[in-house]
């Protein structure tokens, strides 16, 4: 479900695309990406954003809050297949059980 | 919870500008709704790792292709084989709509000649002109406060 809707000019972003080619030039293994991938990247990137608030704000919901919190995201994050590389940014919030087994564990 | 601090002032440049994620964030969101200060900071970050990603990923494509430049269509594979191709779409539409626009842009610096509605041979005669006249001031500025010959400076009408 995208239903960001770019506002402004067609064919611009809300995002900079100077800003995003900067982080993606953070990897040393891309040789070069085009400006036209730079702006599909950038894009794309809006709609990721788009998708996680809108996905996170479903649990504030069912929770009946108005504000997203941190672990509404956090749930997002874990219910999603596709997020599962934002595993290291989101250590899953484990439940209380869990923590004091891995205790007894150790 | 996690230890995930704010990232130092120096690594801002290596990330997107807090500014406009959290306008967008507002702009997402529905009204009356708001959005905790560290889930706008952690909204950034997973931003910026799904750009590596995204990245990483088109970067693999397309030198399995042998290519150098990541092209668009590895940016439109790797969305899809990473579970997102329901942005594809749209990331498509926004392509489309880009590349109009560069076309455009394109036609649009040839026609501001045109618009003036002069021909170039006017445009010339007119730059000659304030050429001239330019000389005659700096000429007079330079003759009063120096006795002496000052060689008119020669202009190319060519642009």
């Amino acid at each position: 479900m995208v239903t960001f809707e770019a506002k402004g000019t067609p064919g611009t972003s809300t995002l900079p695309a100077a800003r995003v080619r900067r982080i993606i030039k953070e990897d040393k293994d891309i040789a070069a990406c085009g400006s036209d991938s730079l702006y599909m990247i950038t894009r794309a990137a809006e709609y990721f954003v788009d998708s996680l608030v809108r996905e996170s704000y479903e649990f504030s919901r069912l929770d009946k809050r108005k504000t997203v919190q941190y672990k509404d995201m956090a749930k997002a994050v874990q219910s999603i297949e596709q997020y599962d590389f934002l595993g290291d940014i989101i250590p899953p919030t484990v439940t209380l059980k869990k923590t004091t087994n891995e205790k007894s564990q150790q | 919870m996690s230890d995930y601090e704010g990232g130092a002032a120096n690594e801002d440049d290596l990330s997107l500008p807090r500014a406009t994620v959290y306008k967008l964030i507002g702009e997402m969101l529905p009204e009356g709704t708001a959005c905790a200060k560290d889930t706008r900071e952690l909204l950034l970050d997973c931003c910026n790792e799904f750009i590596h990603l995204i990245a990483s990923e088109s970067n693999d494509i397309c030198e399995k292709e042998a290519k150098r430049t990541i092209a668009a269509e590895h940016v439109l594979v790797a969305l899809q084989e990473l579970g997102f191709g329901k942005y594809v779409a749209k990331v498509q539409e926004a392509y489309d709509e880009y590349r109009k626009q560069q076309t455009k842009d394109r036609g649009r610096k040839s026609t501001k000649l045109s618009q003036l509605g002069m021909s170039e041979e006017e445009l010339l005669r007119s730059q000659e002109l304030l050429f001239a006249q330019a000389r005659m001031r700096y000429q007079t500025q330079t003759t009063e406060s120096q006795s002496g010959n000052s060689t008119p400076a020669t202009t190319n009408g060519a642009q």
